[in-house]
């Protein structure tokens, strides 16, 4: 099929072109008005008549086994230029630092992905946009403040969730909205980060840090439960709980059939495995996510010539120790700790380096 | 946009963000800097995203030159031709030649702009010389180059800078709901051009994306991520009633676009403080 205004070439069924933006099946423009100067007339742009291409052979297909996505490991095929699955750029070198962390891969701008009959397609560059065309009967649910907009005919309805109370005293979002297709819907969040999709297999479960959720297919189970990480500080006869992860974690599974997560993170995104019992110490507010089985707890790093005890010290670090199996993810951009210089009175468990 | 060149052949290619026409062989356009040598970038939904102008690009208004500059949070280094200026509000200003002459655009319902916190002090910057702006955030310029008939709404300080030809009022934002709920406040800037071609430049957070609604066509937005449209679509904040739970349920507002003409979103909004 060939677009009637500009003559490229568009996928069967597909509702826009990809070259000019015009609707497939309206009728051809009429000659483009000439802009100023009137008074010469301007011949409107040549439409190439659409080209009658003798039928091609299908590319050459590599070994199946050779391709796979480098970011969520899905069999691709040599004739996709982004993997269907995530979104992720193909064809392109893993970035992994020395030190073993692998970059977010590159998506390439407009990348397409499927999940069940609907698609995905990511939109933007600085911020990016989720554009889901949902197929009918197929739906998904998003959190407060990402809906960025939506054709007339998604419906939107709430989808009640257990727990309302606890969930309501620590802050979290009461409700989780839900859009069934067929239909448009978009979603983004107000950062400059990177939109992160994170197709969940049958059975896999994915702990993440609250408020870095933006959607989920309906199939995707959602929970939470307690961090279990904080400290208290004292300041006079005042003491203060302070939850450097935020007091719930958001985990999300697919228990039975393939489910689509999609969060969003500001800044760069890295992700590494650590092996059995191997260790890592990370800023807390920069975790996006990790495989349940990884175990985490504070840790403490000081100076061993400062005086003893649990001080304000502006050379005292507090980090998150994750230890493994598992995938862990971080961001670049991250907020302060809260309470981080003040008197420490108290902790959840935790480890101690002292220099 | 001054009137082209002469003694060019007629082969044009027309940019395809802002219509103007371009001698073939031009890798951006001369009105608005659009790249004209590669691919629009629209969304199989129809949004077409605001084209991302190379760093450097120079675009050509009146007697005058703006060259856009980085691209994370870009700058619109304006150069002024003799008898021209152009019109901003406060504090988008970066730097300036210390000799471009400042002045203040006469405006009316100067007290109703203040009380509803808008700027109500434009102002205006006179030819010849040099002159920079930018905003504070990770974002896209977007310049639209406005033919003569063309009237636009834009969201309130979303604005960066305008040439003089084009004239500026305000519109109010009609209905309590709207106002209340849209998350627009209570104005709009509307842009509508005199006899004259002028250039618009409008800083939008995030990504920006146009899309074109037909006669009655509708598009729900969420209010705090409207940047711009023709006068021609209208806006309605409508609310979508989710469910009536324990807590009476909860609503959402969503402005209700409907066609004819252009809409702008951007992809980055200021949330509502209305939990």
């Amino acid at each position: 099929m060939f677009c009637t205004h500009c003559g490229a070439k568009i996928a069967d069924g597909a509702n826009f072109c990809v070259g000019c933006g015009t609707k497939v099946g309206a009728p051809a423009p009429p000659p483009t008005q000439p802009t100023p100067p009137a008074q010469h007339v301007e011949p409107p742009p040549p439409v190439p008549p659409p080209v009658v291409r003798p039928p091609q052979p299908p590319p050459p297909q590599p070994p199946a086994a050779s391709a796979k996505c480098v970011w969520c490991g899905a069999a691709v095929t040599g004739a996709d230029a982004s993997c269907p699955r995530c979104g992720a750029a193909l064809r392109v070198d893993r970035i992994v630092t020395e030190s073993g962390w692998a970059e977010l891969p590159g998506r390439k701008d407009m990348a397409k992905l499927q999940f069940g009959k609907s698609s995905c397609q990511i939109e933007g560059v600085y911020v990016p946009v989720a554009d889901l065309n949902l197929a009918p009967g197929e739906s998904v649910y998003f959190t407060h403040h990402v809906l960025l907009w939506k054709d007339t005919q998604v419906q939107v309805s709430t989808m009640s969730m257990a727990g309302a109370w606890k969930r309501m005293f620590a802050g979290m979002p009461l409700i989780m909205t839900q859009a069934c297709g067929p239909g448009h819907i978009a979603f983004s969040r107000d950062d400059p980060g990177e939109l992160i999709p994170v197709p969940l297999q049958p059975g896999q479960t994915l702990d993440v840090r609250e408020h870095l959720f933006l959607a989920a297919t309906s199939n995707v189970e959602y929970d939470w439960f307690q961090t279990g990480i904080w400290f208290t500080t004292q300041k006079g006869n005042e003491t203060e709980t302070h939850y450097p992860l935020g007091g719930f974690m958001d985990r999300f599974s697919a228990p039975r059939t393939p489910g689509l997560l999609l969060l969003h993170a500001a800044g760069n995104v890295f992700v590494r495995e650590l092996g059995p019992g191997q260790t890592i110490l990370i800023k807390p507010t920069a975790l996006v996510f990790k495989d349940p089985a990884v175990q985490m707890h504070l840790h403490f790093e000081r100076p061993g010539t400062v005086f003893s005890g649990w001080g304000t010290w502006g050379n005292r670090y507090i980090w998150l120790r994750l230890v493994g199996p598992g995938r862990v993810a971080v961001q670049s951009v991250f907020d302060r700790i809260e309470g981080e210089s003040r008197n420490i009175s108290g902790f959840s468990y935790a480890t101690e380096q002292v220099w | 946009m001054s009137s082209l060149p002469q003694g060019e052949s007629l082969d044009r290619i027309q940019c395809q963000w802002c219509q103007s026409m371009n001698p073939t062989g031009a890798t951006a356009c001369r009105a608005c800097g659009a790249p004209l040598d590669i691919r629009n970038l629209v969304s199989e939904s129809g949004w077409r995203e605001a084209p991302r102008i190379r760093d450097m690009t120079e675009i050509h208004f009146n007697s005058s030159t703006c060259q856009v500059e980085g691209d994370v949070v870009p700058v619109a280094e304006i150069n002024l031709g003799q008898g021209d200026s152009i019109f901003f509000e406060h504090h988008v200003m970066l730097w300036k030649d210390e000799r471009v002459p400042l002045s203040l655009l006469p405006m009316s319902g100067g007290i109703a702009r203040a009380l509803s916190g808008m700027p109500f002090l434009i102002s205006v910057a006179n030819g010849p010389g040099r002159i920079a702006f930018s905003r504070d955030a990770t974002g896209e310029l977007v310049v639209l180059p406005l033919h003569p008939g063309m009237e636009l709404d834009v969201r309130e300080h979303a604005f960066l800078l305008c040439s003089h030809q084009i004239n500026y009022s305000f519109v109010r934002v009609t209905g309590l709901t709207n106002i209340l709920f849209g998350g627009q406040g209570m104005y709009m800037d509307r842009f509508v051009t005199t006899n004259t071609p002028g250039m618009l430049i409008l800083h939008g957070y995030g990504n920006v994306f146009e899309r074109k609604l037909a006669l009655n066509e509708s598009i729900m937005v969420e209010p705090g991520a409207f940047l711009y449209k023709d006068s021609t679509v209208t806006m309605d904040v409508e609310f979508q009633r989710l469910g009536s739970g324990f807590f009476g349920g909860a609503t959402m507002s969503l402005a209700k676009m409907t066609g004819p003409g252009r809409v702008g979103i951007q992809s980055m909004y200021v949330h509502h403080k209305t939990e």
